[in-house]
């Protein structure tokens, strides 16, 4: 989470704000927050950290592990009509890349601005050339695009 | 029992939470009323990763 935390201002510039979800209580939220993260991040946890300590949240995202009682690593992209635009769910011992996860907001944000009218093709980048859907562009992608 | 999936509307949930010293609550609906939101599970407080 301190990872998110580091890069909550570039999140915030792009009109995101975040929920973490664990199983933990909220006095151990304090806790962690006050005598750990506040050591790795200025400031701490910016956002709201909610509590799940039945795994209910996690059970209906599909994050719940039942074995452990514990939620895996799950991350998911919400857009302001309240629709899922991308998920990663992960086992615990890897961690998050933040990166792909504002690559992937910016590609959506991308993606909603234009109404649909463009894509963004693999590897794209802020910046890079993005793609028109449409009949003439099928079998031209070639063209325009290529893995480099 | 309603399941969230990628392309559709998220399920909305309640719950306790804390931040930056109060103790308070969550609702995943007030935060898409305002934009973009970003929810991330994770295994445990004090875990390593």
């Amino acid at each position: 989470m301190a990872a998110v935390a580091a890069r909550y201002d570039e999140l915030q510039a792009l009109g995101v704000d975040v929920i973490s979800v664990s199983v933990d209580s909220i006095f151990t939220h304090k806790m962690w927050n006050d005598h750990e993260l506040t050591k790795m991040v200025d400031g701490g946890i910016p956002w709201m950290m909610a509590t799940d300590s039945a795994g209910n949240v996690g059970k209906v995202y599909g994050v719940y592990d039942e074995d452990s009682g514990v939620e895996l690593r799950g991350r998911f992209i919400i857009d302001p009509d309240g629709v899922i635009q991308a998920a990663e769910i992960m086992t615990p011992p890897v961690g998050r890349n933040l990166d792909e996860t504002i690559r992937q907001i910016q590609a959506f944000q991308l993606v909603r601005e234009t109404g649909g009218a463009e894509a963004t093709p693999a590897e794209w980048q802020p910046g890079k050339p993005t793609l028109k859907p449409g009949p003439e562009l099928v079998g031209q992608v070639w063209k325009v695009w290529k893995p480099e | 029992m309603i399941t969230a999936k990628v392309g559709k509307a998220a399920p909305d949930f309640g719950a306790p939470a804390y931040k930056e010293g109060a103790f308070t609550s969550v609702q995943l609906s007030d935060y898409v009323k305002k934009g973009w939101t970003l929810l991330c599970f994770y295994p445990g407080d004090f875990t390593y990763v």
